[in-house]
């Protein structure tokens, strides 16, 4: 307790610039989760389109892909990427990123890890959109259908609607697990904050005080302990809004986070 | 097709060894995970407002942490600071600790499914609230949450690659694979295997926690 709040201790935090070097890379987790968080929704909500038609050639195997992948460790699948991405795909990858990306994202790896995110994510966000979906009652689409809505129309107007909203908690807590695991990428040598954090526990780093390793990180995970409190106190407030608004009756699957919320009965 | 059954037949002692590292990590982990979060879900629904937000601290601060930076806490952090931990200790309370926070979460809400009637009835009957809890709300609880249970196990073997790409002395499955890959510089056969190890471990537990929910599982 007392090595814990020493002030020596702490003095790294105000020499020099190493709070401004973490958060510089807390600011790289971030952009890493804002992308790959847009590609798994649309990824997802695609493969949950595939896994619940009827044709059993197109959900069987839609089934099988989401099955592996969100079985698997994502780091496992990071690791893998890194090694297995063709290098045309990487010469792809950072001619086509943009320059005033920050210059972590242009390095060539992000692509692998990206890749892997997207992967996962998009698995797992897959099965919440499905049990929304299928936690609908079907008399919803039949009415829909027997309306002549076509099947786009019946997704678009009826289903998607009132599915998806039942799950805005549990994509919630699965983006903000994703938005922890993009940590995982320093695995790979790609420059955020748990790579920074090493940096400053070096020695001889910025103003030349060697930062001890347990407070860096304490500091880290207040990063993201903030961010993701955040997120989710924003995401209650819109829910109980929305539900004000709409009169759905959701069964809260609030606080059940991660795998946690896909089990939760909502009906 | 054959050189990927040249890797397993090869290898096959690194594979096996690595999922054995990794199952007994989970195992362990899985235990201090159910203990303390018991005694966090305990707190959470306590009559006293103070304990609550006890629990509710560490629920908030441990779902919102990640698990690699808790994993340099546990172990390079309390090491610099002079705490002799060893790999396996760290490994297993940092994923035991994250999984807690989960598991307080999931049995809560079944603390709440029982209902306040039955927490009313037993106090009444002149139980004192630990027993109360023991004796009448937690057992049903564990029997209402047995699939939350069933996918935070799955998430805790996923979690346990993160542990053995972390902590350098933990030869899990994941490290034992990179071991394999840079020896013989095959990335798909190899990773192909390792796939097939966490992919046994995630669908036994699957089978197994479907197999407990028939058999146990109270429907509400």
């Amino acid at each position: 307790m007392t090595y814990l709040f020493d002030p020596d201790n702490w003095e790294w935090l105000w020499t020099g610039n190493n709070f401004r070097f973490l958060f510089e890379g807390f600011l790289v987790n971030l952009q890493i989760a804002a992308i790959a968080i847009v590609f798994s929704l649309i990824f997802g909500l695609m493969l949950a389109l595939l896994r619940i038609s009827n044709r059993r050639l197109i959900s069987f195997p839609a089934g099988i892909w989401v099955d592996v992948w969100r079985n698997l460790p994502l780091i496992f699948i990071i690791l893998y990427l890194a090694l297995a991405v063709p290098d045309a795909w990487r010469q792809a990858y950072s001619d086509a990123i943009p320059d005033f990306f920050p210059e972590a994202l242009q390095d060539e790896l992000v692509l692998g890890a990206l890749l892997g995110l997207v992967l996962y994510n998009s698995a797992v966000l897959c099965e919440i959109m499905r049990s929304g979906i299928l936690s609908l009652d079907r008399g919803q689409r039949e009415a829909a259908a027997s309306l002549g809505l076509t099947y786009f129309q019946q997704m678009r107007f009826v289903v998607l609607p009132q599915g998806l909203r039942r799950m805005v908690p549990a994509t919630v807590s699965q983006l903000i697990t994703l938005n922890k695991d993009t940590t995982l990428v320093s695995i790979i040598a790609i420059q955020e904050v748990v790579r920074h954090g090493s940096s400053v526990t070096g020695a001889g780093f910025f103003g030349g005080v060697q930062a001890p390793i347990l407070q860096v990180f304490i500091v880290i995970g207040l990063m993201f302990v903030v961010v993701n409190l955040a997120l989710s106190r924003l995401s209650r407030r819109l829910e109980i809004r929305e539900r004000r608004r709409t009169g759905t009756t959701m069964k809260p699957v609030e606080g059940l986070e991660d795998q946690v919320a896909l089990q939760t009965d909502t009906t | 097709m054959s050189e990927l059954w040249e890797v397993l037949t090869e290898h096959l002692p690194e594979f096996s060894s690595g999922l054995w590292v990794t199952f007994r990590l989970v195992a362990i982990a899985f235990v201090v995970a159910m203990v303390v979060g018991t005694l966090i879900a305990a707190l959470r629904v306590a009559p006293v407002r103070w304990l609550n937000r006890i629990g509710g601290v560490y629920v908030e601060t441990f779902r919102n942490l990640p698990l690699l930076v808790l994993l340099f806490i546990a172990f390079a952090g309390l090491r610099r600071a002079g705490v002799p931990i060893s790999p396996w200790v760290a490994g297993t309370a940092s994923l035991g600790l994250y999984t807690a926070a989960y598991i307080a979460e999931a049995l809560r809400s079944g603390v709440f499914a029982v209902g306040r009637g039955q927490i009313d009835a037993a106090l009444s009957l002149g139980l004192s609230y630990p027993k109360t809890m023991r004796r009448i709300i937690l057992p049903q609880a564990f029997r209402t949450v047995i699939p939350a249970l069933g996918s935070l196990v799955i998430a805790m073997i996923k979690n346990s690659a993160i542990v053995g790409a972390s902590l350098v002395a933990l030869p899990d499955l994941l490290k034992e694979t990179r071991q394999v890959q840079a020896e013989t510089a095959q990335p798909d056969e190899v990773y192909f295997w390792g796939a097939v190890g966490y992919l046994l471990l995630t669908v036994t537990a699957t089978i197994a926690f479907r197999y407990l929910e028939r058999r146990f599982a109270i429907r509400r």
